[in-house]
């Protein structure tokens, strides 16, 4: 295409985005404190993208896969970038504390002075893994909040999935007989689906 | 062509400036796509793409076989999901009668795609095969050959295929422009009288 649909989406997420910057400025700031103390910042796109719902464990599917276009690697990732460089701004708030703290004690002996700070220092580290903690819970859900789909729409694509590939069924039974490995997976998958429906309605009716 | 009322895809919508879904459609589109890949092959083959298309459209049989070897550019006998975006920005701009502005924004792929046998050059017979993908009207083909067949071979090769979009889009937005104005006169009439 002239615009190709992933640079529709690249221009599309913008992170000036005012529908989407609103409701998750907050939980960004969470995400960026959450990943502070760990190890390794860089986290993999997919696996931020990865399918979190526990009733698909059958699935190697990642929707993430289709953000794995270059072109969309830019747009898609302008906010988690903006994310990562909050991450920055939070390190240099700590270091100006701890460099405003050492200006603040010149009269105390270096011991003592070092033994407030290394205390002011842990109280900080406990308070923030509590925090991480909590956040880290959260991740988990808000990393799902952004993966899924609107329940009903869910409902009214695998309804009319399931009627399309019973068709495609009959088909497959007339075409290439029942004992094809083809019709076989076709008739697992169907089963496969209509066995998750199910169960989401009787979720959502209890 | 109709898409049939409360399916997935009448759901959808097209930017109408671009004519291409919005981003959260695509996320729909992705997920939608990825149900209906049952061999997990990220592609839908024939039979899958023929039943989806019975079941959304009232196309025949002979026109979805026509799309799929339209969109089977690479005769894998597969549709992937670029052209499965591609069919449903196609059958949407048709739903909503924003052919002209699809054709004029995306000149490109659909000369491409209407250039089924690679000479770089569009007949007569191309554009009659897939008149009721981009709804284009016999009639403005012929003045458009009149007019502007430089080559005079009877042939559009991409040039004149653009200025044939231009032409149209032109015209559309002419059309437009009157009905406005015939619905501006009305309301005045109305609120007069």
């Amino acid at each position: 295409m002239e615009e190709k649909p992933f640079k529709a989406m690249a221009k599309s997420l913008s992170p000036h985005d005012s529908s989407k910057s609103g409701s998750k400025g907050d939980i960004r700031n969470l995400w960026t404190r959450a990943t502070l103390s760990q190890p390794r910042l860089n986290i993999q796109l997919t696996d931020v993208y990865e399918d979190l719902d526990p009733e698909d464990s059958s699935e190697d599917w990642k929707a993430g896969q289709w953000y794995k276009q270059p072109s969309s690697d830019g747009g898609a990732w302008e906010g988690w970038s903006e994310r990562t460089a909050e991450a920055g701004t939070r390190q240099e708030e700590l270091d100006a504390y701890t460099s405003e703290e050492l200006e603040r004690s010149p009269q105390r002996g270096d011991v003592e002075g070092l033994e407030d700070f290394g205390s002011k220092m842990d109280f900080d580290a406990s308070v923030s893994s509590v925090n991480i903690m909590k956040h880290t819970h959260h991740r988990a859900y808000w990393r799902e909040q952004q993966n899924r789909m609107p329940l009903p729409l869910l409902e009214l694509m695998e309804n009319e999935v399931l009627e399309i590939l019973t068709k495609a069924l009959r088909t497959y039974q007339s075409e290439i007989g029942r004992d094809h490995f083809l019709t076989k997976q076709l008739q697992r998958y169907i089963e496969g689906l209509r066995k998750r429906r199910n169960r989401r309605l009787h979720v959502s009716a209890h | 062509m109709k898409l049939k009322t409360g399916s997935f895809l009448w759901c959808l919508y097209l930017d109408k400036l671009y004519c291409l879904l919005s981003v959260r459609n695509v996320r729909a589109l992705v997920e939608y796509f990825r149900l209906l890949d049952a061999h997990r092959s990220h592609t839908l083959n024939d039979v899958l793409f023929y039943h989806f298309l019975h079941h959304v459209t009232n196309w025949t049989r002979k026109q979805i076989m026509n799309v799929f070897n339209m969109l089977d550019w690479e005769a894998v006998g597969e549709i992937g999901f670029d052209q499965f975006y591609m069919l449903v920005c196609i059958v949407l701009a048709h739903e909503n009668h924003l052919e002209e502005q699809f054709i004029f924004r995306h000149s490109r792929p659909v000369f491409e795609l209407l250039d089924l046998d690679g000479e770089m050059r569009l007949g007569a017979e191309s554009f009659q095969k897939y008149d009721f993908l981009f709804n284009i009207k016999k009639h403005d083909l012929r003045e458009f050959y009149r007019d502007f067949d430089i080559t005079g071979d009877c042939h559009l090769n991409y040039k004149e295929f653009k200025l044939f979009t231009i032409s149209t889009m032109d015209k559309y937005q002419e059309k437009q422009k009157e009905e406005n104005e015939n619905e501006e006169k009305s309301l005045l009439s109305e609120s007069t009288a």
